[in-house]
């Protein structure tokens, strides 16, 4: 298919990165996956992606340890993300808590969501509205990408 | 009537002097009211931590769930899936477990747990039961969890079988948690006189000289571990030593010179 979308998925933690491969997959979305902020970053240069979700607390990996810290990692990574490629759409997708982290990441222009809390339903809505400008359905066979 | 060291004693405090010792008393206050506020954010931190980790696997099998309900589903899929959630299953158990340990530790320094009858534990079958119970946290990695005959040979020891199931619940998470791809934690262990000795040998990340002793500490979790795995609470070996403690027991971790990570409980027989 010439529109297929293509999402990265930067998150260390299979237990959440395992049902969004699932479900984005199920609607046709191509979907790649890093394990460190490295790793997804690696992959930005090299592939045409539409859409990066990142975690927060995550291994930065090997050459960025000494810039940040697990705890901050994917602020750092939506930093670069945003002075390399802007305009690309970016979601957090995070367990955290810390409202004045969470700030940072939205100043960053990515859009914020609570891992887990946020039914795995809203989040592919919200990432195809980002995709392809089509708004909120409550039809299953219209949440394709 | 030269004034005696009483009257000294007696006379009403100048003004000044009461003044001073308000305002030494108020200082006193304020420390107080600043060492209970450090406590209080620690408990209050450490119960934040707690309740995310509990939530966190729940959350995950809600996501789980909401792909098992969409017919494209394939059945081979939703086996893996359903492994998955197993897996997670466990870890809140886990933690809920720890949690409630925890709170006693925490509350008065002892265990209500302890109120539970000594019994005669055998070592093979409550191993044999954790390492069936921790599997599925080593799928994804491809880690095993392999339990040694010597351990069959094991006299049994005497314990509160609830707490020392506890302690290598606790060892055998972490071990499996941190071991490297493709790799296996073995458990073995060696007969003393009057005590049995376990060990929980893994490969994985390396223990530090300095960090042997602070791997017991209440919230200690080393930069590596913090670096692999960003979540932890660093109670589960404060909670074994505890526990380990209670029952006069021994309890130790070091990395061999073969790279191997090794944690040692020694236990009455």
């Amino acid at each position: 298919m010439g529109n297929e979308k293509t999402v990265l998925l930067i998150d260390d933690e299979p237990a959440f990165l395992e049902p969004l491969v699932d479900a984005l997959s199920f609607h046709g979305v191509r979907v790649l996956t890093a394990r460190t902020g490295e790793e997804g970053l690696e992959i930005l240069t090299k592939e045409t992606v539409n859409l990066v979700s990142v975690d927060v607390m995550m291994d930065p990996g090997e050459s960025l340890r000494g810039k940040t810290s697990s705890q901050h990692a994917g602020l750092f990574v939506c930093k670069e993300i945003r002075r390399m490629f802007p305009g690309m759409a970016v979601f957090c997708i995070s367990v955290i808590n810390d409202r004045e982290l969470i700030r940072e990441i939205q100043k960053c222009g990515a859009r914020f969501l609570r891992k887990g809390e946020t039914p795995l339903r809203t989040v592919l809505q919200m990432m195809r509205a980002s995709l392809t400008g089509v708004a909120y359905s409550t039809d299953e066979h219209d949440l394709e990408f | 009537m030269p004034k005696s060291s009483n009257d000294e004693q007696n006379r009403p405090a100048t003004r000044e002097e009461l003044e001073a010792r308000v305002a030494s008393l108020t200082k006193k206050l304020h420390e107080l009211e600043v060492r209970f506020s450090q406590v209080d954010r620690e408990r209050i931190e450490y119960l934040q931590n707690v309740a995310h980790q509990l939530v966190a696997p729940l959350n995950a099998i809600k996501w789980h769930i909401e792909n098992l309900t969409n017919a494209r589903m394939s059945l081979e899929r939703s086996k893996k899936v359903l492994r998955s959630v197993y897996s997670q299953a466990t870890i809140a158990v886990h933690l809920a477990k720890n949690f409630a340990l925890m709170s006693n530790l925490e509350a008065d320094h002892s265990l209500a747990q302890l109120q539970e009858p000594v019994e005669s534990v055998d070592l093979y079958r409550l191993l044999v039961n954790l390492a069936d119970d921790f599997q599925p946290l080593g799928w994804d990695k491809q880690v095993h969890i392999s339990v040694d005959e010597s351990l069959k040979k094991a006299p049994p020891v005497l314990a509160i079988k609830n707490l020392i199931a506890q302690v290598f619940s606790n060892i055998i998470e972490n071990a499996v948690k941190y071991s490297a791809k493709e790799t296996t934690v073995r458990i073995s262990s060696e007969l003393e006189s009057g005590a049995v000795r376990v060990l929980v040998r893994s490969r994985g990340i390396r223990l530090r000289a300095e960090d042997r002793a602070r791997v017991f500490d209440r919230g200690f979790r080393s930069p590596d571990a913090r670096n692999s795995h960003p979540a932890g609470t660093g109670f589960g070996l404060y909670i074994a030593r505890k526990i380990v403690e209670i029952h006069d027991g021994e309890i130790m971790a070091y990395t061999d010179p073969q790279d191997c990570t090794v944690f040692e409980v020694l236990l009455d027989t």
